[in-house]
């Protein structure tokens, strides 16, 4: 039965992580509407969580898979009968909400054992939002939303590592995971001292205060005077100006902090910062504390031969191929 | 209602920085510190968000309190503004609370004393 892998990718921010996906609200939008500035499509010490899902798809030998940006939990009649009529009738799709240190190949050898017609992933704490389901009447109008209630379904106990990634504070649990060792994850760099992991080309000034465990990403710099650490993570194109302490707290790429500050306990993001612990979120533009550094965010890119046409039937502008 | 012990000034709100009404109450905030030997509290509850110049003088009103016997304090009345407040390190420097009720509470006891306030801008320090 041939398989179609699909990432689910949170809405708000696809397009701009995404090219070719349809837009959905502009950065300033996402900031002030959703509950947090936490996602998986901004770089976890270097990391890129996406690619991770992808590399562990392409395990699979599966040829091609889609990303869709389209805010619906499950996939929509329309999609699956566009799927069907390419005779395509397992799905595997994943919700990027999580990380999760998975064997894609087991599950799927799992759900082919247990003959059920859909298996989900969960953990402790439940459904991972990782899920194979074979549908042989997506043609005919049967889809997930429609699908007899009494269908066949399985668990897959997953017991590895895997960490949902929803709010700040998720967010930073998991940098200080991996800043730890406690998953397979490690930060992208050179550990240039005990836990402390230097990106490519970051500058940091002589009177830098680095306290491990800590990461600073590629191209980013750090003045005199600054204290760095511990449990910091400061992503690549990140400006730090005199005097300023990030203390565990994640910059998101490509942003600026004024001197004198203490960021403790916060996710900034240009000009937005959100304290981990309360969940507010502030603007410090105005008050000149915070920007966005002139080398702006490199985001995720395909160069590989994309297929943004899925046919009349389907949501054409919310999908993207990715030949793997 | 607030007792005539105390002070409560409102902070200039930064929505029109430039007008009269806002300079005035710059000034009387600066003087009031100044000359004030009652607890003061400075009251930013309705402002929504804050700039380079009310940073600026929140700043100038933490200075003075580092040479007074009465506490002065700020009341950041939303989340927003005290986690402002923290980045720029005034809550380290002096008190903040959510309410002018709070506050008030707080300078009724008299609040920390210089010697106090002194010893933990130096443990702040360390």
């Amino acid at each position: 039965m041939e398989l179609a892998a699909v990432v689910i990718v949170p809405p708000a921010e696809s397009s701009a992580a995404i090219p070719g996906l349809a837009p959905q609200a502009s950065v300033r939008e996402h900031a002030l509407n959703s509950h947090s500035l936490a996602s998986l499509l901004t770089p976890i010490l270097g990391n890129d969580i996406l690619h991770a899902w992808i590399e562990r798809i392409r395990k699979l030998g599966v040829p091609s898979l889609w990303l869709s940006s389209s805010g619906q939990e499950k996939l929509a009649c329309s999609t699956l009968q566009a799927f069907a009529s390419q005779g395509i009738q397992r799905f595997l799709t994943i919700k990027l909400k999580s990380y999760a240190e998975m064997d894609l190949s087991d599950l799927i050898h799992f759900h082919c054992e247990s003959r059920n017609t859909v298996t989900e992933v969960h953990d402790s704490l439940g459904q991972l939002g990782v899920r194979v389901f074979d549908h042989p009447a997506a043609a005919n109008g049967n889809c997930e939303y429609c699908a007899p209630a009494d269908a066949g379904h399985s668990a897959y106990p997953f017991h590895g590592y895997a960490k949902r990634v929803l709010s700040a504070r998720e967010r930073q649990d998991l940098v200080g995971d991996v800043l730890i060792g406690g998953c397979a994850m490690r930060p992208l760099g050179k550990e240039v001292d005990e836990n402390v992991w230097l990106g490519e080309g970051a500058k940091i000034a002589d009177s830098v205060r680095l306290i491990g465990p800590s990461y600073i990403g590629a191209h980013t710099e750090i003045r005199s005077g600054a204290t760095i650490g511990p449990f910091a993570s400061i992503e690549r194109d990140c400006l730090v100006d005199y005097g300023t302490t990030v203390e565990r707290s994640t910059l998101l790429p490509g942003t600026y902090l004024a001197s004198g500050l203490m960021i403790r306990h916060a996710l900034v993001d240009g000009r937005y910062l959100e304290d981990v612990n309360s969940g507010v979120i502030a603007d410090l533009e105005p008050a000149g504390l915070t920007a966005r550094t002139a080398s702006s965010r490199r985001r995720i890119s395909f160069s590989s031969a994309d297929v943004p046409a899925w046919g009349s039937k389907g949501p054409a502008a919310q999908w993207r191929k990715v030949q793997l | 209602m607030i007792p005539a012990d105390r002070t409560v000034l409102p902070f200039p709100c930064p929505c029109a920085p430039n007008s009269r009404s806002s300079k005035l109450l710059r000034r009387k905030l600066r003087s009031a510190l100044r000359i004030s030997e009652l607890p003061v509290i400075v009251d930013l509850s309705h402002c929504g968000t804050l700039n380079r110049d009310d940073i600026e003088l929140l700043l100038d009103c933490a200075a003075q309190g580092a040479g007074r016997d009465t506490p002065i304090v700020v009341v950041a009345g939303s989340p927003v503004t005290q986690v402002l407040l923290e980045v720029v390190r005034i809550s380290s420097l002096i008190p903040v609370f959510s309410s002018v009720e709070e506050a008030l509470g707080y300078t009724k006891t008299g609040g920390m004393s210089r010697v106090e306030r002194n010893q933990n801008a130096v443990e702040y320090l360390k």
